[in-house]
């Protein structure tokens, strides 16, 4: 049995469930349940590593950090986002580097990106997670910020 | 991980594919021929759910999206 992994609010804002993204895929929790965030539109701009471990995926608007038992952790920053192809996202961090939690990976300009009429919330997906392994320790309609425990992985 | 070959042939092929990009844990794919997709063949290559919308499929692979996409290209 793997120990539980604190999984932190990679930006701050406000906690919505995985059901009210506007996302059909991450709606349904297809690639594992977590919870999202609706960023504040100045304290979110930074963005989090949420756990210990490895950047494994790294694009301008979204991410996965792997921990060291092989867990990973997705960050999406907003929806459909992939067709800004970069444009409002700054790299802090590169693809294989080792990073701590809320150590700062990205910063994005959330008005430019709003602007493009495009959601800015931000699914954090338990990837391959059993439904039942992940506890939403975060309430929903809470506030997120930087240390919040957001989700608590096979406690 | 998705067999790319068995996704290229659940999505009718090479000429069947006007553009797919990899988006983290899915495909984004636009097809010429929405009925030459089949869903039963994109599943049974591996993928977890796919999403389609007249021409505009989305393949739900998880987070070897990328490594899948480019494997595809490969085919190609």
């Amino acid at each position: 049995m793997t120990s539980p992994l604190t999984v932190l609010a990679p930006v701050s804002g406000t906690v919505i469930a995985m059901s009210d993204v506007p996302d059909p895929v991450f709606a349904a929790e297809l690639v594992g349940p977590g919870l999202a965030i609706e960023p504040d539109a100045q304290d979110g701009s930074t963005v989090r590593s949420p756990i210990d471990g490895t950047i494994v995926k790294l694009h301008p608007h979204a991410f996965v950090v792997q921990a060291a038992d092989g867990r990973g952790v997705l960050v999406h920053l907003g929806i459909n986002t992939v067709q800004l192809e970069g444009e409002g996202f700054t790299l802090h961090a590169a693809e294989g580097d080792a990073v701590t939690a809320g150590q700062t990976l990205i910063t994005w300009d959330i008005a430019a990106i709003a602007a493009t009429e495009r959601s800015t919330t931000c699914p954090v997906v338990a990837l391959d997670a059993q439904a039942d392994a992940v506890d939403r320790t975060a309430a929903v309609g809470s506030n997120a910020g930087d240390g919040t425990t957001l989700l608590t992985w096979g406690a | 991980m998705a067999d790319p070959q068995k996704i290229l042939d659940g999505l009718g092929g090479d000429e069947n594919i006007i553009d797919l990009e990899p988006c983290i844990t899915r495909l984004r794919v636009e097809v010429e021929d929405a009925a030459a997709v089949s869903e039963a063949t994109l599943k049974a290559a591996g993928a977890i759910a796919v999403m389609q919308q007249g021409t505009v499929v989305q393949v739900i692979v998880g987070p070897e999206a990328d490594t899948i996409a480019a494997d595809i290209e490969d085919l190609r």
